[in-house]
């Protein structure tokens, strides 16, 4: 099914925080792949969300306005359905989806999927409503999926994360651009407790640090570039080619363990691969299935760490040649089309049916005549639709371009309207 | 240079059962190279503070209203400690109490910094956990998580529950009982309580009896010791009324025992690692503030009503007082092994796990006892991280089902950084 059919994908994204990234990079590849995404934008609503904390209202009551606010973005979701008729609703983790609106989805057949990007561990949250999507696609393996199906959630996918080569992409900087972002030993991310104590002690090598949340640690503070400052995902791009060596240290809560153990590989592992930047990574359990020992240089310790740091320092070509493996490993493994054409079969593997309700329909190109069939032959190509899209599907992508239409899409839009008033 | 503060405003108990959350941020600073913890207490009990706290800066506020402060005194006085408080800059400010001077303290500081109950821009809030355990509160026989144990998870890292008190042990200076709590009601009145204190002082084998109260409780105490074997009452020293915070501490740590209700007394008696039989009844529930640590003894009423609302008034006659005059629980109490106790009364030996405070049945009957525990394996899975084997995961969702909304779905993790790039 999958591979042949031109799906149409809703895809829901959080109102903010580190899995709004993902879900555009989901939108993007699943466009890629050739079906009709629309997006919806919860990150609009999060200026009002927001807006209910300078109510000055009893706490008692500001809770129960956020959670009546979230049925509403909730019930906008479902209109959205409603009017998209998607095959799939694609969820981020923390999309503003309530179980309500999720039971009528249900009830309504439209099938929905969450990528749940989170550490099932320490965002437990997952046990009310993992049962409420029909399928739920997690960065963790056993015991996770084991959990999921004993609180009713039987169609759990690992599916680990990844990166978008359009984005993610190996860049010629300047030496202006390599000066501003560059450094010996690189750091990209927010000032976790336990990387905070790590990079204390890397103090005598050329570390720079680019990310927020690390005011407050004098010892770090000339480390750290841009006044710690947020860092948009185009220079994140920008300091993974300027490093020398980009470390990546997965994150923990905890500052006991420097090098936390732990079994899910983080995005900015795929992203700096893909990026073809070096980097040394902290060990993870899931890591030897996703990079080789040749692709990826990992360390388990602080002294494994200072030790690969130095060795890597003085061996450029050692350097480039892991970095090359490993963006070849993943742009063929690791891409979040990759991920997407995954999940879209295990959907189709769990449910035969899926996507029912279609009526036959006459591929649009059939019913257009010249010379508006080869001007929209030229439209599919720019939206990424198949040359066999279906008309609604083609008027689904038309209706969710952004800005004033041309000529040509607006003449599709009319000839729509016509046909329902008129037929034919 | 880690520096904490912690907001406590409310009295003694809750003062002692700070002990986790304090110790713990001590301990975090000690790791971290360094650092400050802070503690702002009503000023009545800030030398209390600093004797049990040494490590802690204390600040004292009117918090309480003490006789003779009159508002504009007391906003001097507040102005003058708030003014050193804004001066220094938190890593993290903790404000443990449901209370609009606690909230109106905690805006003086970032909103990120805010941990528990918080203010910011004249809008009150409370973190999530704290959201949570108030959805908890609405099942308390069913659920059961230690007061001092929600302070302390306002922390990412608390301390392990086993180092937060001394294991209790006798000290050599005989029984104690403290009369009353804050609320009477938890108490037990003289003819009840008097053949329970000749029961536990006949078998500690001790040789001194001391009466611990405050002045108000002396004509209680006089009225206790009039209803005691004449050899116990021989032994009586009644020290109603003549002690002061340090006085009592002195009392309490050298005893060998603590008889007691829910008070604050009892919480000091844990603090030393002194033994303590409790007895809990009315609004009183073992589970959320019985005394922390090992080796200790609660006899909790567990009849359907219990445990009760404090504010609303009893139309049942206190019957959870008669469970404890009964010859069966007496029996027991002399340690008896063949003693039937009484319907609605469970005896409870404390002990810690993962997530805290535990009291464990050894006694009795529970009838809230598998649903407490499917509750506790819930909240270490939300709280510690634990991994749930072996758990009732059908009975956990349930939980979850009922205790999580979408607000906590739709927010980020805890100890995330909003809009964090992991």
């Amino acid at each position: 099914m999958a591979g042949k059919t031109t799906l149409r994908v809703l895809v829901v994204l959080p109102m903010y925080g580190g899995s709004l990234p993902v879900g555009r990079y989901c939108a993007s590849a699943l466009a890629q792949l050739g079906h009709v995404v629309e997006i919806f934008e919860a990150p609009e609503f999060y200026g009002a969300f927001e807006a209910l904390k300078t109510l000055r209202v009893t706490s008692d009551r500001l809770e129960y306005l956020e959670n009546s606010f979230l049925q509403v973005i909730s019930q906008a979701i479902c209109a959205k359905v409603e009017t998209f008729g998607p095959d799939l609703v694609l969820a981020l983790a923390q999309a503003p989806l309530s179980r309500q609106a999720l039971k009528r989805l249900r009830r309504d057949g439209v099938k929905t999927a969450m990528w749940f990007v989170e550490d099932f561990r320490l965002f437990t949250y997952w046990q009310a409503f993992a049962p409420y999507y029909d399928v739920f696609a997690v960065i963790q393996k056993d015991p996770f999926p084991d959990r999921l199906a004993a609180v009713g959630q039987p169609n759990a996918l690992y599916l680990p994360m990844a990166a978008d080569p359009a984005v993610h992409r190996p860049l010629e900087l300047s030496a202006v651009e390599r000066r501003t972002y560059g450094a010996e030993v690189s750091f990209m991310g927010a000032g976790y407790p336990n990387r905070r104590a790590a990079f204390a002690q890397l103090l005598d090598f050329g570390l720079g640090i680019f990310g927020s949340d690390w005011d407050g640690d004098a010892a770090l503070a000339g480390r750290v570039r841009f006044s710690g400052r947020r860092i948009t995902t185009e220079e994140a791009v920008r300091i993974f080619n300027a490093a020398t060596i980009n470390l990546n240290l997965h994150s923990s809560i905890s500052a006991r363990e420097c090098v936390p153990a732990g079994d899910f590989v983080n995005p900015r592992t795929f992203e700096l691969a893909m990026c073809g930047a070096f980097q040394l990574v902290s060990d993870r359990t899931y890591l030897p299935e996703l990079f080789a020992d040749d692709e990826l240089a990992r360390f388990g310790s602080m002294e494994a760490l200072r030790e690969k740091l130095a060795y890597f320092l003085a061996h450029p070509e050692e350097r480039a040649d892991y970095a090359a493996r490993a963006r070849a490993r993943a742009l063929a493994e690791h891409t979040y089309a990759h991920r997407m054409e995954r999940l879209l079969a295990f959907v189709a593997e769990r449910f035969p049916e899926w996507p029912g309700g279609r009526e036959e329909e006459q591929a649009a190109l059939a019913g257009l005549p010249q010379p508006l069939r080869d001007e929209t032959a030229q439209l599919l190509r720019d939206l990424s639709l198949p040359a066999d899209v279906t008309f609604p599907d083609l008027i689904a992508a038309v209706r969710g371009r952004q800005g004033r239409l041309t000529p040509l899409e607006t003449s599709l839009l009319f000839l729509d309207e016509w046909q329902r008033q008129y037929g034919g | 240079m880690a520096r904490f503060l912690v907001l406590q405003l409310a009295r003694l108990g809750d003062l002692v059962q700070t002990r986790r959350l304090l110790a713990g941020l001590n301990a975090k600073a000690a790791a971290a190279g360094g650092g400050e913890v802070h503690l702002a207490v009503d000023c009545s009990l800030a030398g209390l503070a600093a004797r049990l706290y040494p490590f802690a800066q204390i600040h004292g506020l009117p918090a309480h209203g003490a006789a003779g402060l009159d508002a504009g005194a007391a906003a001097s006085q507040a102005r003058a400690v708030l003014g050193e408080l804004a001066a220094l800059a938190f890593d993290r400010v903790y404000t443990l109490n449901f209370s609009p001077l606690g909230m109106a303290i905690a805006a003086m500081f970032p909103p990120e910094v805010q941990r528990g109950y918080r203010q910011f821009a004249g809008q009150t809030d409370k973190d999530t956990l704290l959201r949570l355990v108030f959805r908890i509160a609405r099942d308390r026989r069913g659920s059961g998580l230690n007061l001092a144990d929600i302070w302390a998870h306002l922390d990412d890292e608390p301390l392990a529950p086993a180092q937060v008190n001394p294991e209790a042990a006798p000290r050599g200076g005989g029984l104690g009982v403290a009369l009353a709590g804050r609320a009477a009601r938890r108490s037990l009145p003289p003819e009840i309580l008097a053949p329970i204190v000749r029961t536990v002082f006949r078998r500690s084998g001790v040789t001194r009896l001391v009466l611990l109260g405050t002045a108000g409780q002396a004509g209680e105490a006089r009225a206790l010791v009039r209803k005691l074997d004449p050899a116990v009452a021989a032994s009586c020293v009644d020290a109603t009324g003549k002690t002061d915070l340090f006085g009592l501490c002195e009392a309490v740590a050298g005893l060998d025992r603590l008889l007691t209700p829910d008070t604050g007394a009892m919480h000091l008696a844990a603090y030393y690692g002194v033994p303590v039989t409790a007895f809990f009844l009315s609004s009183a529930w073992c589970h959320e503030t019985g005394p922390y640590g090992l080796g200790h003894e609660v006899w909790q009423a567990t009849l359907p009503c219990s445990p009760c609302l404090e504010s609303a008034p009893c139309e049942r006659g206190h019957v959870c007082r008669l469970p404890f005059a009964d010859p069966g629980f007496l029996r027991a109490l002399a340690g008896s092994a063949k003693a039937i106790l009484p319907p609605g009364l469970a005896r409870f030996a404390t002990d810690c796990d993962a997530l805290g405070a535990a009291c464990r049945l050894v006694g009795g009957e529970d009838a809230s006892a598998p649903d407490r525990q499917a509750f506790r394996a819930f909240a270490a899975r939300r709280l510690v991280g634990a991994d749930g084997d072996g758990t009732d995961l059908a009975r956990e969702r349930e939980l979850a089902e009922r205790l999580y909304l979408e607000t906590d779905w739709i927010l980020p993790p805890p100890g995330r950084p909003l809009r964090g790039e992991g």
